[in-house]
């Protein structure tokens, strides 16, 4: 996908994004509501034409082809099943409208019944199916053309937690064994950590960060994908110094750190650092990175939160694991250090 | 104890039962009163012997239904089939069906493109598709004669266009009466068509598309069969008071083209053969009976087969 914009009168609801879609990977747009995720996954799908850019497929312009001519298929967010066919007619459904023998649509079918569990129900009315039962007949009809690219949006939203997380494997399940590649949408940070190989952060229709879940969960580029996943501590302080891809920074809250540095180097001089609250611990007094007044503690079942007030006014969290031993916590008001682990900071484009 | 409580059960099903009567009887009332009872009179009256000059002699004759099927020859008094019954009958059903297949598909765009105008100017299409309905249907079907007369608006155009050099023929032909048929009847088609295409869920027809579906496929795989409730409404709509037209043969197909209802309103005017046109009445209520039946049996199993 190259520059693709995409304007709604003059509202921009996908701005400029390049993104680059490698072949049989499980790539995520993440992103808050209405930051443009739907729009960019129509425009692959053929439903919106970009107002500028092109949508590319192996290398071959696909932007002006008609969505029945993309070899790309959709699970709807609300499933969009066809309520007057039977569950094996819907899923056929691609391969009669390709024009497939009858024969090989229905091996086709019976393939794909039993890949997503559902052998024996093909004759069923598909309005008789419950929510997840519609929802795997979703995935199978659109896998059952064998498309380059499979689109999800929002394919789990519907569903109850315990059903989503097990539809989470077994899409990645499906993923695995068809070798399709996926993109898939949701604004549900952990489905998007859990499930991808890449994803891209997306916000006000620009794509903020691409990466693994890893990267983007370690070196968030800016503020607001640091924000927008994960619990964050932000620190300010200012550059000392810099080699490689690492950079000395001292904090205002006192203290110098070693900090990863964003791509393209160091900003400004004037600096934000994250922190995630588990990858810091508590300290004595003056035996850590800096120092503060340890404020509320908060029991979370296999985690704590410490909330300690910093000297400059602002609140750092560090969450500790909790272990059947428990180690003794200090007490609210205690004069406590914060020690940041190597490689714990990250300083931010923004 | 428990034999109470069964009889305390019975008892109010008994009660419900009698509820459900009472709410309903102003209703059975009405079509008691308005549509059986008048329906028994046709029946009665189909049975007896003509009067003199109309009206019925009050003695049995089967006289009447003899004469839907088979005609007397006045001067040798041999017996044949009433071949012209027969063919104005047919001649109405093709009309009838020709009429309700005009109107599907004239219908059916109409519908599909209010349906698919902003809500809130949709009741706005729905107000202008009504307005035909404000005007007697005898001084609209006349506005139609005027268009299509032979020295009528239509003809006067193409002359002067030099399109045609002599005026067409389109006034008294069945092409006259299909046209003003269709144009009578086209929003009770329209009407329910729109109510199941605003129900229709778009996102199909966007799912249809992203599965290969042509837009032939679309329309016919996907929009039919969903809005196919609507369409039979339409047809069921449409059929039957086309089948009865009496109006629109009679001023646009003129005197040599009847139909069912030109022919019975003949018997009850200078016919004078009431039996015979009760007779007529009673086989046109049964060709509407066995038409329906038809269609609702062969629309249900469609309906049925997909959905198992
Ligand atoms: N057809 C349209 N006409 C006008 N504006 C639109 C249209 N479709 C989308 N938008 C606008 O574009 C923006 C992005 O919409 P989009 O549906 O892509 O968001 P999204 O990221 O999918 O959100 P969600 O998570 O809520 O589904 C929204 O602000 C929306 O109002
Ligand atoms: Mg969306």
């Amino acid at each position: 996908m190259r520059a693709i914009s995409k304007s709604f009168g003059t509202f921009l609801a996908v701005d400029n994004v390049t993104l680059d879609i490698r072949p049989n990977e499980f790539f995520t747009l993440l992103g808050p509501s209405g930051c443009g995720k739907t729009t960019l996954l129509r425009m692959i799908a053929g439903f919106e034409l970009p107002t500028e850019g092109q949508v590319l497929l192996d290398d071959r312009d696909i932007s002006s082809l008609l969505p029945n001519q993309r070899p790309v298929n959709t699970v709807f967010q609300n499933y969009a099943l066809f309520p007057h066919l039977t569950v094996a007619e819907n899923i056929g459904f691609g391969l009669k409208m390709l024009g497939k023998p009858k024969a090989d649509i229905a091996a086709v079918v019976a393939r794909m019944l039993k890949l997503v569990h559902l052998d024996g129900r093909g004759d069923n009315p598909v309005t008789q199916l419950s929510g997840g039962q519609q929802q795997r007949v979703a995935l199978a009809r659109a896998l059952a053309p064998q498309p380059k690219v499979l689109l999800l949006d929002e394919p789990l939203s519907a569903l109850d937690l315990k059903l989503r997380k097990s539809m989470q494997i077994e899409l990645k399940r499906l993923q695995a064994e068809t070798g399709i590649t996926f993109v898939f949408v949701t604004h549900d940070q952990e489905e998007a950590l859990t499930m991808s190989d890449r994803i891209a952060v997306m916000s006000q229709g620009q794509v903020r960060q691409v990466g693994s879940a890893r990267e983007i969960y370690d070196r968030p580029a800016d503020r607001f994908v640091a924000d927008f996943i994960g619990e964050t501590n932000f620190l300010e302080g200012t550059l000392a110094g810099s080699e490689g891809s690492m950079a000395s920074v001292r904090l205002k809250a006192g203290g110098i750190i070693r900090a990863g540095l964003p791509e393209g180097g160091a900003p400004k001089a004037d600096l934000t650092v994250v922190v995630r609250p588990e990858h810091a611990e508590l300290a004595a007094a003056g035996s850590g990175t800096f120092d503060g007044t340890l404020g509320e503690v908060i029991y979370f079942g296999t985690d704590t939160h410490f909330h300690v007030r910093l000297d400059d006014g602002g609140t750092f969290i560090v969450r500790r694991q909790n272990t059947r031993s428990g180690a003794a916590a200090p007490e609210t008001g205690a004069r406590v250090g914060v020690r940041l682990g190597e490689g714990a900071a990250q300083i931010l484009k923004d | 104890m428990a034999l109470s409580a069964a009889q305390a059960g019975e008892a109010r099903q008994k009660k419900d039962i009698r509820d459900r009567w009472l709410l309903s009887a102003p209703a059975l009332l009405l079509i008691l009163v308005a549509g059986v009872g008048p329906l028994l009179i046709v029946v009665l009256y189909s049975f007896l012997a003509p009067g003199s000059y109309g009206d019925v002699k009050w003695e049995f004759s089967s006289q009447g239904w003899f004469n839907v099927f088979f005609a007397r020859d006045i001067f040798d008094d041999t017996v044949s089939l009433a071949d012209a019954h027969f063919s104005i009958f047919w001649r109405s059903i093709k009309l009838a069906l020709g009429t309700t297949v005009l109107c599907a598909i004239f219908g059916f765009p109409t519908a599909y493109f209010i349906a698919t105008r902003p809500p809130h100017n949709r009741s706005v299409w729905l107000f202008l598709i009504t307005i035909p309905f404000w005007t007697n249907m005898l001084i609209r079907t006349f506005a139609i004669q005027e268009l299509i007369r032979t020295e009528g608006i239509i003809n006067s155009v193409l002359l002067k266009l030099g399109v045609i050099s002599a005026p067409v023929q389109m006034l008294y032909t069945d092409f006259a009466i299909l046209l003003g048929m269709t144009y009578v009847h086209l929003p009770l088609m329209v009407l329910p068509l729109y109510a199941s295409l605003e129900k229709l869920d778009f996102r199909l027809i966007e799912a249809a598309y992203d599965l290969y579906a042509s837009r032939f496929n679309v329309l016919m795989k996907v929009i039919v069969p969903l809005v196919k409730p609507g369409l039979i409404a339409g047809s069921i709509l449409v059929f039957i008071p086309a089948l009865s037209s009496y109006v629109i043969p009679r001023v646009l197909g003129g005197g040599k083209n009847l139909m069912i209802g030109n022919l019975i309103e003949l018997q009850f005017g200078q016919g004078r053969n009431w039996p015979l046109g009760a007779a007529l009445s009673v086989t046109l209520v049964i060709i509407v009976l066995f038409a329906m039946l038809y269609y609702v049996r062969n629309a249900g199993k469609a309906g049925g087969s997909s959905h198992g």
